[in-house]
């Protein structure tokens, strides 16, 4: 069941084409991650679908929408810094944006409560916002985005301004709330992406280069691959693997060489023979599996 | 609705936190009541400072209490124009400038709201200031002159209130169009001078001015009556003040909020 669908979408800045035509469509219930190097179009793409931006060309439509309303209703969304009136209260934020979302006083107020909870900065509730540290701030945020029930959430960078623990409690909390809504979350650290979510999509120079759920990714993009890891310098053994005839490509860097085979049973059997014959310092040996990074590198062409 | 009450409730709080509840009408009266008093005391401050060769006599015409009043008017036109614009014309571009007007706008507001009700809370900031500045410095008028009728009083506040919500749209209007404050409230004041020194000089040609709303009070309190001007000029104020608020929505609403 789609939520929302999105064709021929692009946005041009001063002539320059920044969004170079998008089409996707976002399932209900899945927590989908936008990847992509720094300057990719991530925010541009997150903020024409909040309505915050209007794209040059394309549209953005969603399934569920009844004639005449407003998609602000659908979804909440937490800019990559947001920003707050610094003289509110952290509960009067929440409540005052409860309440223009249509929720009444009351409702608003205990609406708020709960998600300071879930959050995690309850006890800082009559603090003024001002006075908040960054982690809880953007727990503020998202509590924000959450506050009128929406059936899509658009975080931008969750993470990517928080310590290793901030970071850990809000992938934390991100797990929590995609049994509840469809989450559509930017972000550049590829690890976010692959622990939150189901299904990725690559951004890169405006367009989508690569899309589609882990599982789909890893298939698409297996390759055998050994890795060795050796004590000291690698630089001497390299000419005997490249040219070996089971080898595909080759890199290395530091102490580990990365090598693509042809046959993953063969080339084991062949490297080690030769290493123990050589009596070669080797530390590690592993048959290793395609990372996100491994992707990344591949599509974005580099 | 209710939005719109909750958004103008915010603009009251906001300015309740940052004391513009209470320094706007101190000011206010301040400007105002230093006109009467001035004038009363003229002679012994002019005694006291000194300077006058022995047995000068100094012959100042004691004004009425119509000029007085109409002086501490001019006093508004000036620096109390220019209190309104200082505390108007951060009153969208800030927020926008922060970010935090893209925060509330991603929820769903209308923005024809957004635009009217902080036109409403600085309506009701600049009213109040003005209505107690104005009214104290009727009552000093009162006390050292004479007493000016109330009727009187209140005709030319509602005839200068008016154009000083002309110049308070003014602003909002360039608090929209514009992303730095400090270029808004330049621009409005540039604005108001224009229009000022303009209807000043074709004064016969433009008797239907908002600005000329300014002179038209003072007649009233000269005890002329309502100037026929008056009306025709209030009309065309209004119509100024719909026009420049409309236009506000629309190009707040066209501009893009993320930049």
């Amino acid at each position: 069941m789609s939520l929302i669908q999105i064709k021929g979408l692009k946005k041009s800045f001063q002539g320059t084409e920044v969004i170079k035509g998008l089409d996707f469509t976002l399932e209900k219930g899945r927590c989908v991650a936008l990847l992509g190097p720094n300057g990719a179009g991530k925010t541009t793409t997150l903020m024409m679908l909040s309505g915050l931006m209007k794209p040059t060309t394309g549209s953005i439509s969603f399934t569920d929408t009844k004639k005449g309303e407003d998609i602000r209703e659908l979804i909440g969304y937490l800019p990559q810094f947001p920003v707050f009136y610094e003289w509110m209260s952290g509960l009067e934020f929440l409540s005052y944006v409860g309440r223009l979302a249509g929720l009444t006083g009351k409702e608003a107020k205990e609406r708020s409560l709960e998600l300071l909870q879930l959050v995690g900065i309850l006890e800082a509730k009559n603090r003024k916002v001002g006075k908040y540290s960054g982690g809880m701030k953007q727990r503020l945020g998202i509590a924000q985005a959450l506050i009128h029930r929406p059936q899509l959430i658009m975080l931008d960078e969750p993470v990517s301004a928080l310590d290793p623990i901030g970071r850990r409690e809000v992938l934390d909390l991100l797990e929590v709330l995609r049994k509840e809504t469809t989450i559509l979350f930017s972000t550049h650290i590829l690890n976010d992406a692959e622990e939150v979510c189901d299904e990725i999509l690559f951004l890169h120079n405006g367009g989508i280069v690569e899309s589609g759920t882990m599982i789909e990714l890893r298939e698409r993009h297996q390759q055998a691959k050994i890795d060795l890891y050796f004590s000291g310098k690698t630089s001497e053994y390299i000419p005997y693997f490249s040219a070996h005839k089971l080898t595909n490509s080759l890199m290395y860097e530091g102490n580990r060489i990365s090598i693509f085979v042809k046959d993953i049973a063969a080339a084991r059997q062949s490297f080690l023979l030769w290493i123990s014959e050589q009596n070669l310092p080797l530390e590690k040996f592993e048959v290793s599996s395609m990372t996100l990074e491994d992707v990344f590198m591949k599509v974005v062409g580099k | 609705m209710s939005q719109w009450i909750t958004l103008l409730q915010k603009e009251i709080i906001e300015m309740w936190r940052n004391f513009k509840w209470i320094w706007v009408p101190i000011t206010f009266i301040l400007i105002g009541v230093q006109q009467p008093i001035t004038t009363y005391y003229m002679p012994q401050i002019l005694d006291l400072a000194g300077g006058l060769p022995e047995g000068a006599i100094i012959n100042i015409p004691t004004p009425s209490a119509g000029e007085v009043l109409f002086q501490g008017l001019g006093q508004y036109t000036t620096l109390g124009v220019l209190i309104i614009v200082l505390s108007t014309m951060g009153i969208i571009a800030a927020e926008r400038k922060s970010g935090v007007a893209a925060m509330i706008l991603v929820k769903p507001v209308s923005y024809f709201s957004f635009v009217t009700a902080k036109w409403a809370g600085g309506l009701m900031l600049m009213w109040f200031s003005f209505l107690i500045g104005y009214l104290s410095t009727w009552y000093y008028t009162g006390i050292l002159f004479e007493w000016i009728p109330v009727e009187d009083f209140f005709q030319s506040l509602f005839f200068f209130g008016l154009w000083l919500t002309v110049i308070l749209t003014i602003t909002l209007f360039f608090s929209a169009s514009l992303l730095a404050p400090g270029v808004a409230g330049f621009i409005s004041l540039a604005v108001v001078i224009v229009v000022n020194l303009v209807s000043n000089t074709l004064s016969n040609l433009l008797k239907w001015s908002p600005s000329q709303l300014t002179g038209y009070a003072g007649e009233i309190l000269l005890g002329k009556g309502i100037p026929d001007d008056a009306l025709p000029a209030s009309i065309i104020a209004v119509g100024c003040i719909i026009i420049l608020l409309s236009l506000s929505v629309v190009i707040f609403k066209k501009k893009e909020l993320a930049s």
